[in-house]
């Protein structure tokens, strides 16, 4: 069967990829799972995307999943259970791309939507956007990764206050407690989310890949450990064409021209 | 009504416990009788499953807690004894053990190890009036209330190290703009403000907010794998068991 609820397409180096069942709210289903996972894999195959930019189709960003309510109405052994969470694991699945992930909120994330947002690099949402992790009121908790990403966002305080109270809260609240990095107007989302990965797009792709590396695993390093593999990382980047062709670009005054190797 | 304490009241109402430090005439100041009265009152909170949610605050006009009673400090123990006590009775892992939501409730002077008691809960709502601060330093002391450890944790290393390095006390708006409490609002919204909160949280399953505390706090100090991997086996644990 074919099926478009995950649509991949590729402009200029950027990967575009839209949750495509707007009239469910964009909300996952098991099939949608499985086309978002597969997307991601792509992505990290395809030498010429060099960043990406995850989007929801209509007015809404993604209003969560039906894991919960499958969690909640199925009477399950803990095997079953356990299959049906990877199943649902779309967080996993963008946090596994190794390219600058921005994701473009249009509207509610809510749920493991929300989840999916805090698994990508840099968030962008518009005015009118919600936000909450609603699980607890369902006598669950999140489970795609919102009580280990939230907290390190936004700091312990506010992460627990959230997840405690399944509080919704809109753009300013989002902006002033950082869990968005901006907050634009409807009409203006795309635009300004073009800019930023058009910017993200001109540099060198292998620099990008490895100073995401660097940052997320040297946040979950030592200072130490993150120092050296900073260094690590830096000097596998000077064995590198990228590197020569930026040199040589910045000496010539023009536009580098990287090749991603 | 459950009591019996002298320093500290404490209350039992629709699933909320209140804990309220009653030493209104010394600013509420943490001495050796609250320190003994907060550890069994704590016990009671872990123990005790009508309780959901605990409230914790301070009874006077002019202080939550304005730290520990300086009184005792000079009739203290030998070191060596204080830390056997310590050791053997230990008031402050015991309240980060308790995986219960917990919000602190500040109003006034909030320094020292009244500080120190609101960063051992998990929400922080404070009246605009609130100062905080950890004026151990200016003593010739640190924080040893877990403070050194469970601000930075919340505020960052930088924040933490000036208000400690400095001693330097800060108001609601500051405190709000750090991510040391999650709201400020008037005084005499305080109350009703951290109620509806507690009350919200209340009306959710014991085991999913106890399994929410869990993952977040448990996870936070280990790297992001291993804590989602806490996050899942927690998670599943809620899921089958509901």
């Amino acid at each position: 069967m074919v099926s478009d609820s995950v649509i991949l397409r590729i402009e200029e180096h950027i990967g575009y990829v839209v949750l495509n069942r707007p009239e469910s709210g964009n909300i996952v289903n098991q099939e949608m799972a499985y086309m978002f996972k597969d997307v991601c894999a792509k992505i990290n195959q395809n030498a010429e995307i060099y960043v990406v930019v995850v989007t929801g189709a209509g007015e809404t960003f993604c209003d969560g999943s039906e894991l919960e309510k499958l969690l909640i109405n199925g009477s399950m052994d803990a095997d079953y259970a356990k299959t049906l969470i990877d199943d649902f694991s779309i967080a996993t699945s963008v946090s596994s791309i190794d390219k600058p992930v921005i994701v473009a909120i249009n509207g509610n994330a809510m749920g493991q939507g929300l989840e999916l947002a805090l698994a990508c690099d840099i968030r962008y949402a518009s005015d009118g956007s919600h936000f909450g992790l609603l699980q607890v009121s369902q006598g669950l908790i999140p489970m795609s990764g919102g009580t280990q990403r939230l907290p390190r966002l936004v700091g312990k305080g506010q992460a627990l206050e959230l997840i405690l109270t399944a509080r919704i809260i809109d753009t300013r609240e989002a902006l002033r407690i950082g869990l968005i990095n901006k907050r634009v107007t409807k009409e203006m989302l795309n635009s300004e989310v073009e800019a930023v990965v058009k910017l993200i797009a001109t540099k060198g792709p292998v620099a990008l890949k490895l100073a995401k590396e660097a940052i997320s695993r040297g946040l979950e390093s030592s200072l130490e450990e993150g120092l050296g593999l900073e260094m690590d990382l830096y000097s596998l980047l000077q064995t590198t064409d990228d590197r020569r062709e930026g040199i040589q670009a910045f000496l010539e005054k023009r536009q580098p021209k990287f090749k991603g190797q | 009504m459950v009591n019996g304490f002298e320093s500290i009241l404490f209350e039992k109402r629709d699933g909320i416990s209140y804990v309220t430090l009653n030493r209104p005439e010394y600013l509420n100041a943490f001495n050796l009788q609250m320190r003994d009265e907060l550890y069994q009152i704590l016990k009671a909170i872990k123990d005790d499953s009508d309780i959901k949610v605990a409230i914790f605050s301070g009874t006077g006009e002019k202080a939550f807690c304005a730290g520990a009673d300086l009184h005792e400090f000079l009739t203290a123990s030998s070191p060596i004894v204080a830390r056997e006590v310590r050791r053997e009775r230990d008031v402050w892992e015991l309240f980060l053990s308790v995986t219960k939501p917990m919000l602190a409730v500040l109003h006034g002077f909030v320094l020292g190890s009244g500080l120190e008691i609101a960063l051992c809960c998990d929400i922080r709502i404070a009246s605009r009036d609130a100062q905080f601060g950890l004026p151990e330093t200016t003593l010739g002391i640190i924080p040893a209330a877990g403070g050194t450890q469970t601000l930075s944790r919340l505020i960052g290393k930088a924040n933490a190290m000036e208000m400690i390095f400095t001693g330097r006390l800060i108001g609601a708006e500051e405190a709000l703009k750090l991510g040391l409490v999650n709201q400020a609002v008037p005084r005499q919204r305080l109350l009703p403000v951290s109620e509806e909160l507690a009350r919200r949280i209340t009306s959710y399953k014991a085991q999913a907010l106890c399994g929410a505390k869990k993952a977040v706090i448990r996870g936070f100090d280990q790297p992001l794998e291993q804590g989602l991997e806490t996050e899942q086996r927690i998670g599943l644990i809620a899921a089958i068991s509901k």
